[in-house]
């Protein structure tokens, strides 16, 4: 007997990494909040640590519209314009 | 159609079982599945007469294109019959609309299943139970429509449990959770006409959906009887933080209970609306709303959801028995919102 796979057969995606930064030294970074309770906060501690222990220049925080959804592209051109290096992550 | 199916094929050696085989490879949802050969694939796209690579539906988010064969496949093994095969498109396409915003219900700790709602002539073409039991088991219409839907889920657009599909509790409805409005019977426009159909069209409507809880009320001749104990089961339920619907599912007894009163939907969603508001003081107390008590917080009140439209109301359940159900949905209007796709039968 022969069956058909129901499952979506991966087709090769091509993803362009930025280079990681060598060092944080003067970096803006951005920090993208995902609007979920205490995000800002958790996000606004990881910010002042990169200052404090790895010389970033700045933290500047951006919100999302809601959690189940990337970050919308006004964000995105913001970020590319004005910071270095970005913070994101999804979690409870 | 004679059309090349695209999908990888498999071929099981004569000696094994090929529904072992599919949970080998771990294509079902726990059930055993029907093993998805090509004339029944080819059976299943012929009912709704389009190219096996038809885009159903894109999920943006997961870069993911449902093609007309996947979700043919798919509806085989969840036990299908060909004519089933235009209301799980339907759906599909319900679950692919940005509004219901797949990656969110489709992937969130939150364990939302997919309530699907049928309306129009087709439920009672393909037998879809509005009826007694209807929230199941008995009918295959209802088991295998909404199955085929979550293979799909699962199969195609990587909500497996563990990995996209990080429910903590998830329900008994992700296994399959599809009823039909008792149009026949219900003294009110069916949710269809609601949401700008016409009333020969069929529809699905998707609602992501925590699994229904049913209240009791016997005591009440009244609209208002019957609606303040639902009013009161309802007002803290799901996530009160934030709701974008609920349905609402009267049954038989109550459904006449409030017609005979002179009540319409429009009357029932205003009253539960208005009752189901929570004081901040509240949601405060009982640790749902963030921080500490505000002056005013008794007063300042929140409803479960934005408008009184928010909530579905579905005339549907067995005739007999003072119970009624409703279903809160998940997330918030922001992150998803029930859509209603026409049939094309």
């Amino acid at each position: 007997m022969e069956l058909l796979d129901p499952t979506t057969e991966a087709t090769a995606q091509r993803i362009a990494y930025v280079p990681r930064p060598r060092s944080l030294e003067g970096a803006r970074v951005a920090l993208i909040e995902n609007t979920k309770f205490n995000s800002d906060r958790l996000l606004q501690k990881i910010g002042e640590i990169l200052v404090r222990d790895h010389g970033a220049a700045s933290t500047r925080m951006f919100r999302k519209r809601n959690a189940s959804v990337p970050a919308h592209e006004e964000i995105v051109a913001e970020i590319r314009q004005t910071c270095d290096v970005a913070v994101a992550g999804v979690g409870d | 159609m004679a059309s090349t199916l695209a999908s990888k094929r498999h071929h099981v050696e004569d000696g094994t079982d090929p529904i072992e085989f599919c949970f080998e490879q771990g294509w079902s949802d726990g059930l055993p599945v029907v093993p998805p050969t090509e004339a029944r694939v080819r059976a299943m796209l012929q009912a709704v007469r389009v190219a096996p690579d038809h885009q159903v539906a894109y999920i943006e988010h997961r870069a993911v294109a449902v093609t007309a064969e996947k979700v043919a496949v798919n509806a085989v093994m969840a036990g299908c019959r060909p004519e089933y095969m235009p209301v799980v498109v339907a759906a599909v396409k319900g679950i692919g609309d940005p509004r219901w915003n797949y990656h969110g219900p489709g992937t969130s700790t939150g364990g939302a299943g997919v309530l699907l709602i049928v309306n129009g002539p087709i439920r009672r073409t393909l037998d879809v139970n509005c009826g007694d039991n209807l929230f199941g088991p008995g009918w295959r219409a209802n088991l295998t429509i909404g199955r085929a839907l979550r293979l799909v889920m699962r199969n195609v657009c990587g909500s497996r449990p563990g990995t996209l599909d990080r429910g903590t509790l998830g329900h008994p409805g992700r296994l399959s959770y599809v009823i039909g409005e008792n149009e026949e019977e219900s003294p009110w426009p069916p949710l269809h006409v609601e949401r700008g159909f016409r009333p020969e069209q069929s529809t699905v409507t998707v609602m992501a959906a925590e699994g229904p809880r049913q209240f009791y009320n016997q005591l009440s001749n009244t609209p208002e009887g019957v609606l303040t104990t639902l009013a009161d089961d309802m007002r803290i339920s799901g996530s009160v933080m934030g709701q974008p619907n609920y349905a609402v599912v009267l049954a038989g007894e109550h459904m006449r209970t409030i017609a005979g009163g002179g009540w319409g939907k429009k009357e029932v969603r205003q009253f539960l609306w208005e009752r189901t508001h929570n004081s901040h003081a509240h949601l405060r107390r009982t640790h749902r709303m963030a921080g500490a008590l505000q002056p005013g917080d008794e007063e300042r009140l929140r409803p479960l959801v934005e408008s009184p439209d928010d909530i579905l109301v579905v005339a549907a359940g067995g005739r007999a028995g003072t119970f009624s159900a409703y279903i809160p949905g998940w997330g918030s209007k922001r992150s998803s919102q029930a859509v209603t796709v026409a049939i094309d039968a």
